[in-house]
């Protein structure tokens, strides 16, 4: 084979913190702390988990006062209640350091908005969000968002009026949080199932509030092709 | 000669069933400061590790919440956690941490938690 036509690597780029990701793991095998079955087994577990918890325990709260109050006072036993327990969940049984065990559940007013971020690294609460998004992770809206909440926001295209206190919860030590909006109008009546379906992820997370309409299984428009291939067969 | 043995998995025993930071609770003694206290962030060095932004210090804020207890981060980093000390949810208004923040958004406002070590009444 010519110098020309060497084949190209299976892996062009690993990052240092992919490197050190791997050797750190793969001492912990060693040292026989964990197996990799365990790792993938845990990797496998939190990759099942999502935001729905999170919306249900949010429509709970607007269904029921006293509900509500528990889940401001005290996230963690809230979330029993929506099927998340922080303390003995499997499989690990104990907060890891990503996701420690103190949950605060942060509550929207008409005149308070809430809007979370992790300016040091990526923190999330896992437990009862799932993975964070792509976006949530980025030197961009960690740096930005404590510094121009409004602007970050309406890139989100999310617009408040001065008179709304935004505040910015700074996720750097072991608490986590997720918002609790405000109910919006156009929901008198409805079941926590309908309510449940319009707290998406992001309403959880402060840059959306939630609307009737806008879940995360809406139908999008389908806009035909402008120029359509046509099958002759 | 002994081999020293160091008990990687002790985090992990006393956490299980309690949760971290609960299983630090009742560790650190009675709390400096209460709720409405005005404190400020102390502009500590930090050669090594923290979990202390550089943005709040030397700001003034107000604590809206004792949060739990927990050996701080400096130290947890290096697996001393002997010793707890109080956390507390320290509020600040923005443009007390960015002085060029637009009046228009004088309300705006910032919550992050800081350790004891971290805050001196102001």
């Amino acid at each position: 084979m010519s110098d020309k036509h060497k084949p190209q690597p299976m892996v062009d780029e690993v990052s240092d913190f992919e490197i050190l990701e791997m050797a750190v793991r793969e001492l912990a095998i060693e040292k026989g702390l964990f197996s990799a079955d365990d790792h993938r087994r845990w990797t496998e577990y939190v990759h099942t988990l999502g935001p729905v918890p999170a919306a249900r325990l949010v429509a709970k709260a607007w269904l029921d006062p006293e509900y509500k109050k528990l889940a401001v006072t005290d996230g963690v036993k809230a979330s029993l209640a929506v099927g998340v327990d922080w303390i003995n969940s499997p499989p690990t049984g104990f907060g890891t350091p990503s996701d420690y065990c103190n949950l605060r559940v942060l509550e929207d007013t008409p005149k308070l908005k809430h809007v979370v971020v992790c300016t040091l690294c990526s923190c999330y609460p896992r437990p009862i969000l799932g993975q964070s998004p792509e976006w949530y992770r980025t030197p961009n809206y960690r740096r930005r968002l404590v510094r121009w909440p409004r602007q970050v926001l309406a890139e989100f295209g999310l617009q408040l009026s001065p008179e709304v206190e935004i505040r910015v919860a700074d996720s750097n030590q072991k608490t986590r949080y997720i918002v609790l909006p405000v109910r919006p109008a156009g929901t008198e009546g409805w079941t926590e199932d309908q309510l449940t379906e319009i707290v998406t992820r992001d309403c959880l997370i402060g840059v959306a509030v939630p609307k009737p309409g806008v879940t995360t299984n809406a139908k999008r428009p389908v806009h035909p092709a402008v120029h359509p291939v046509h099958h002759d067969h | 000669m002994s081999k020293i043995h160091h008990d990687r998995t002790h985090h992990a025993k006393k956490a299980t069933n309690i949760g971290d930071p609960q299983c630090f609770k009742g560790e650190a003694g009675a709390p400096k400061f209460k709720v409405g206290d005005r404190v400020r962030v102390k502009d500590l060095p930090d050669l090594f590790y923290t979990r202390t932004q550089t943005y709040p210090r030397g700001v003034v804020g107000t604590v809206t919440v004792l949060v739990y207890e927990s050996p701080a981060p400096e130290d947890e980093a290096w697996d001393n956690t002997d010793k707890s000390e109080w956390f507390y949810s320290v509020k600040f208004r923005q443009k007390d941490i960015w002085p060029d923040y637009h009046d228009l958004y004088a309300n705006d406002t910032l919550e992050t938690e800081l350790s004891e070590r971290w805050l001196e009444k102001a």
